[in-house]
Formats: structure tokens, sequence, C-alpha cells
């Protein structure tokens, strides 16, 4: 490593400064977005919720800023690419928004591999990834025109999947029993509670960032608050019921109770109303406490997919569950613009 | 008796939980719904921004503010994320159908929430009160029970005795305070007149109990000037608080060093005293036009609680029967009480000349005051003989102040 990892890094950040100096120009229309919140959540929020492993906190926050910092960079350059204007990319405060939307998919991949890989190969999964993220994001926003204002498919199932994919080829026969490296203590776990409280304080601003109505902003801000108020019930209400003894699990209350952020993801700009916001948020922590307890398990023994910080119950089922929540809710606004004279007062 | 399990919550917790959810849901579904954003410039002014510097504290500053104890951090972290979520659903309902409940319909928006934020910092001061020696499940109904008694109380302080919105609010330290001590009252065996093994500090939690401080230190400003609709009064807040709090810190470690024999710091006064200033401004922080007044607040409130937790507190709770685990009486309740004093002083020598016009006002904030500590005292001591009910199957005295009443260890976490 202490060839490798400079030589890579080193070459990388040259590359993109290069890139940079041909294609990148300031935009000079200014908008007025929040864009700290959303970057606390990369840095603060995703860096210590991958704290709670007992001997992995220094590379969980520290790999975490490493790929986090290159993987803006780049995303600044991927998105820009299919944005052009006569061989030049804007860069503005939406752009930085959104390359913090590119590495949070990055780093969701990042949970699902902690502790299994080293810095030189996370860098370049972060350069594969990034790349293709943004096609994607290109192919679904732009081209399918999607709804997902808060990223719950683009960003959070696709994460989610790609991590599961890489973790399945870094499978070990020999981990079949876990590591013995692979448990939390008291202090990690309440070192990961700093990244989860950031990250449940500040998902209204990551789902609102890039609405680009103030109505739609403000909707999308309440919904993803009460979402994730009703989240916080179920998980500990279902963390209860299922053990044996009632007792509460850590892990539970440090990852389930932002499902709810990512299953209202798509939809939260929608008029939904706050009960379906609550519906959704429900929804989506129990299924996400559902599968810590059972699915995660299943992955590791039958699909030999090790799963460290199961991000598979905390992006990809409450993306999923977002992107059909977004589907019934387009659905019925496309409905109920044709029948709001009919329906009845608490609709309208 | 050290072999003594505690009762599983199984049941009890995840039904009441999921059934308050699922009445949430369904009070919502009937009667909630957004207000229609009339004007876009309301939604400028009021910023957004504000409002996470409250949500930032309420969570996150109390939330760590609370871990102090070396053997119940995950439950002060986790309790208070879970009261949170409840309480603010419950406070836009109770507020709602109090304040705003307009032609059957509650319309909420970010000031609602924000104002639901606000309230929810009485629960949390209450449950820093009874850190360690309630279970979860009573906490939920503590939060219930206190949620609503405290918008009862801001309802009659704005609606009958018509005190402003913003200073009903700032009672919230005061309210919060002297219920949590009531409730106390209930939960004092003779057991804990002693210090508990477990009742203590260790060096990791003093230091994880001080970014939930230095959260709430750094934010105060925008709790006190947030609800604040004068632009001019709203700057005025911001900078009183700002210099009151900073004294209050000063103090703190002056007086902290001062009272100890060796000369050393207490870790206690450092967590608590620092943040006094900022509780006594609350009620006055737009008002004070110079600020070596709001400093002089921020020294007196820092002092009173430093001496208070050094000279009077060993002998005042074991007399009254309370056991005050986070000392909320001195970082809350006290500087609160100064702060209204102050508030009501300060009125009466603005308007010292046309003292026969104003006087009424300014006895009305007085009653205002004493309403509000009668209100929490007896609400608090009614909340605390529920919350004694063998239903909420109440944990031991020998399992007070321990994670592992209520959390999944893996392996016996190491390093607890």
């Amino acid at each position: 490593m202490r060839i490798k990892l400079p030589i890579l890094a080193i070459f990388l950040e040259v590359v993109t400064i290069v890139l940079f100096g041909v294609f990148v120009r300031y935009d000079t229309q200014n908008n007025t977005l929040d864009f700290q919140d959303v970057h606390v959540m990369i840095f603060v929020g995703f860096g210590f919720l991958m704290t709670f492993l007992k001997k992995y906190g220094f590379s969980s926050v520290g790999i975490n800023l490493l790929i986090a910092a290159f993987g803006l960079q780049w995303g600044t350059l991927l998105q820009g690419f299919w944005h052009m204007h006569q061989g030049e990319i804007k860069v503005n405060i939406k752009s930085m928004i959104n390359a913090d939307f590119s590495t949070a998919a990055l780093l969701i991949s990042f949970g699902a591999v902690l502790g299994k890989t080293s810095p030189v190969q996370m860098l370049i999964m972060a350069l594969m990834e990034i790349t293709i993220f943004a096609c994607n994001e290109h192919v679904v926003v732009e081209i399918l025109r999607a709804t997902d204002i808060g990223a719950s498919m683009t960003i959070h199932m696709f994460g989610a999947y790609f991590g599961l994919m890489v973790a399945r080829f870094l499978y070990r026969p020999g981990l079949k029993i876990g590591h013995v490296n692979e448990s939390s203590s008291y202090h990690s776990d309440l070192f990961a509670m700093v990244g989860t409280l950031f990250l449940w304080l500040f998902w209204p601003s990551f789902n609102s960032a890039i609405a680009e109505t103030e109505g739609a902003q403000h909707r999308a801000i309440i919904n993803t608050y009460f979402s994730l108020a009703a989240c916080v019930l179920t998980v500990f209400a279902f963390s209860s019921l299922l053990d044996p003894r009632g007792k509460l699990d850590m892990v539970h209350i440090q990852n389930a109770t932002l499902a709810g952020g990512v299953a209202v993801g798509s939809c939260a700009d929608l008029n939904i109303a706050p009960f379906g916001a609550m519906l959704i948020g429900s929804c989506a922590g129990i299924i996400s406490v559902v599968g810590f307890k059972y699915l995660t398990p299943f992955f590791a023994s039958v699909l030999k997919i090790q799963d460290t910080c199961g991000v598979h119950n905390l992006h990809g089922l409450p993306g999923l569950l977002g992107g059909l929540a977004g589907i019934i809710a387009a659905a019925v606004q496309e409905a109920f613009s044709v029948l709001s004279p009919f329906l009845p007062r608490f609709f309208c | 008796m050290a072999s003594e399990y505690p009762p599983s919550l199984q049941s009890c917790l995840s039904l009441l939980v999921l059934f308050l959810e699922t009445a949430f849901i369904l009070i919502f579904y009937f009667f909630v719904s957004y207000e229609v954003p009339s004007s876009l410039e309301y939604f400028h002014n009021y910023s957004y921004s504000a409002f996470q510097d409250v949500n930032v504290m309420v969570v996150f500053g109390f939330g760590f503010f609370l871990t102090f104890l070396k053997r119940y951090r995950l439950s002060s972290v986790g309790f208070t994320l879970l009261i949170t979520a409840l309480g603010v659903q419950w406070a836009l309902i109770v507020e709602g159908f109090l304040f705003y409940f307009s032609s059957g319909k509650v319309n909420i928006n970010l000031d609602s929430i924000l104002r639901g934020t606000l309230s929810i910092t009485a629960v949390h001061i209450s449950a820093g009160a009874l850190l360690g020696k309630v279970n979860p499940v009573q906490l939920t109904c503590m939060a219930m029970m206190e949620v609503t008694a405290f918008a009862v109380d801001r309802w009659i302080i704005t609606d009958i005795l018509k005190v402003e919105s913003h200073v009903s609010m700032m009672h919230v330290h005061i309210f919060g305070a002297y219920f949590g001590l009531v409730v106390s009252g209930w939960f004092c065996p003779p057991l804990l007149k002693n210090k508990f093994e477990k009742e203590k500090s260790g060096r990791l939690s003093d230091l994880f109990s001080m970014i939930g401080t230095l959260f709430l230190w750094m934010f105060w400003p925008t709790f006190n000037s947030v609800l604040l609709s004068d632009d001019v009064e709203k700057r005025k807040a911001i900078y009183n608080t700002y210099y009151a709090i900073a004294v209050s810190a000063v103090t703190a470690f002056a007086l902290s060093a001062a009272s100890n024999r060796n000369g050393k710091f207490d870790m206690v006064h450092v967590r608590t005293a620092t943040l006094a200033g900022g509780v006594a401004l609350g009620f006055s922080a737009g008002t004070i036009s110079h600020p070596c007044v709001a400093m002089t607040l921020g020294l007196l409130a820092s002092t009173i609680a430093v001496l208070w937790s050094r000279c009077v507190q060993m002998h005042w709770n074991p007399a009254l029967k309370i056991h005050d685990t986070c000392g909320v009486h001195y970082t809350f309740g006290l500087p609160g009480l100064l702060g209204g004093i102050a508030h009501v002083i300060l009125a009466v020598y603005n308007n010292w000349d046309n003292l026969s016009m104003e006087g009424y006002s300014i006895l009305i904030e007085v009653g205002a005051l004493s309403f509000t500590v009668v209100m929490a005292l007896g609400t608090g001591f009614f909340a605390g003989f529920l919350l004694t009910c063998k239903l909420w199957k109440a944990p031991p005295v020998s399992k007070y102040f321990d994670d592992q009443a209520y959390w999944e260890f893996p392996n016996l976490a190491v390093g607890f």
C-alpha cells in the first residue's frame, strides 16, 4: 500500500484536475439552495454511521472521507458531461449537491463491503460506480423522466444492489461463522449513533434539496419529517417485538430508523398528505427491521453475500418500497386531477 | 438481588407504540392537511435553517447531553430519539386542536412542527431528572401526558392571560424541570440516598456528554430567537443570548475551580452551568437592549447553577425526597425562574413612568409564571402517580441506570 495508494490517489487527482481545467467553468447564475446539510450528511452522517465495528472505526470515517472527497469531484465531471454547453461544464450549488448525491450511492455500496476492502480497491470502486451511477441517473431522470426527488431509486437502490454484488465477489467461505472482529462494542455503537442522528436530522434537506419550486420543497420537507418520525416508532416497536426477551437492538435503531427517509424519497414532493408519508415511513421501518432480523442471515448463508452494514435493509428494500410508493402516488395524483370534483373533502 | 431480571417489555412496549402510531396516522388522515403555502415569501422569511438548528438541538444536543451516565448511554440517545419522534406528532395534534382548529381541520406547516419540537424540550428536561429510573414504556406515557399538559398550560397562558406566544413557549424549561422533579419524587426508593455505583460518570461518558452540551451551547441563540417575528427583536435576541451564554460558560469554569478544594474543574459544572445563561435569557432576549444586562443575567444564572449544585442540592433533594439524576433543577429550573423574574423586573423598569397603565400586563406575567410552576407541579404529581402503576413493568431498583435491561448486547459488548 505504501506504493500503490499514493500513486493511484495522486494519479486520479491529477487526471481530475486536468479534466476540470479543460471542461469546468463557474456558472454565473446563483441559486440559494441548502447545500451544507447534504454535505454534513455525506461526511459526518455516513462516516460515523459506519463506525459501529469495534476495530474498524478509523477506517470507516477515514476511507469514507477519502472516497467521498474523490467521488464528488469525479461525480461533478461525469454528471456534467451529460449537460455540456459548448464544450463546457457549468458548476453551481446545484451541481455540488448532485455531486454529493452521487457519492451517497458510493458510500452505500461501501457499507456493504465495509471492512473487507483496502483503500486502493475502494478508490477503483469509486471510479467505476460513479461512472455507472451518472449514466443510470441520466437515463432514469432525463430520458424516462421518472419522479424521484429524493432519489430512492437512483441513489439508494442503485447503491445497495451495486454494493451487494460487489460483496458477493468478496465472499470468503472462511467467514461463514462470522469474523471475530465483526461485532460492535459499547462505544462504537454510541459513535454510530452520532452518524444516525445527523442523517435522521438532515434527511428532510436531502429529499428536498433539488426540488424545483418552493411549494414542492416545503412539501418534501414536511413529508420526509413525518415519514422519519413514524418510522422511529415502528422500529422501536418491532425491534422489541421480534426479540425473545423484548430487548431493543442497537443495530435496528442505528439503521432502520432512517428507512423512512429512503422510502419517502421518490414521492416526497408530491401531494401525498402527511398521513400518506407516515404510512410509508411505518411500512419502511417494519420492512427494515424484519430484513435485519431474517434477511441478512439468509443472504449470508444462502446467497453468500455478507452485507456488513445491512445496506440491503436500510437502502435496498426501502428504496424498492419508495419506488412502488412513487408509482402509486403518481398514479393517484394523475387520477385525482381527473376525479377531484368527486372526491371526499379530506383528499383535497 | 443482582440476579433479578427486569421484566420483559416485549408485548408492552411494542403494543403501546404501535397503537399510538396507528392512532396518529388515523387522526392525521381525518384532520390534518398541509397548509396551502399562500405566500412563498412566508417560507423564505421563515427560514428552514433555523428550524434545523432547533431540531439538531433537541434530538442531537439533548440526546448526547444525557449520555453522562457510564452505563446508560445507549438508552439516553435512543430514547431521546423515540420520545422526539412520538412527541412531535402528538404535540402537533394537541396544539392543532387547541390553537389552530379552524373549520374542522388542522393545517400544519414548518412553523407548527417547530413549535412541536420546542415543546418536546420539556419532556427531555423531565426525562433528564428521571434518567435511568424509568423504562421506555413509562417514558412514552410521560411524554404523552407532559406534552398534553404543557400544551394546555400554553393555551391558558396565551389565550386567556394573553401573554405573547414567544414568552409562553419559553416557560418550557421551568415546566419541564418542575414536572420532572415532582415525578422523580415517586421514583426515589431509600436505596438511592447514597450514590449508586452505576450512577456515576466516567471519563468517556463525560466526553460524550460534552458533545451534546456543545451543540446545545452553539445553537442556543437560535432557540431563543426562533419564535420572534420582529426582525429587530430577533437580531437582538441572537446577540443577547450569544453574550449571555458566553459569560455563563466563563463563569462556570471560574466558579467550578473556585469551589473545588484542589482548584480543579468539575465536569458536572462545565456540562450544565455553561447552559444556564441561555435558559435565563429565554424570556427577555428580544427586549434587552444593552448587552451588559444580558451578560449580568448570564453571570447570575451560572452562579446560581454552580452554587446550587455545590452547596444546596445535597441537603435539599433528600429533604424533599426527590432524586434528580441530571441536575435539571439547577440547569433549567432555577435559571428559568431567574429569567422569568428578570423579565418582570425589566418590564417594571422600562415602564416606570406609566406603571399604572402597564402594571396590569406586568402582573399578568407574574401570574403566568406562577401558573406554569403550579401546573407543572400539579400535573407532574398526577403523572408520577400514574407512572408507578404496575402495568408499565417498571424496572427493579437494582436495574436502575443500566442499559442491559433494555438493549441486546452482542457478546456482552467490550468496554462496557
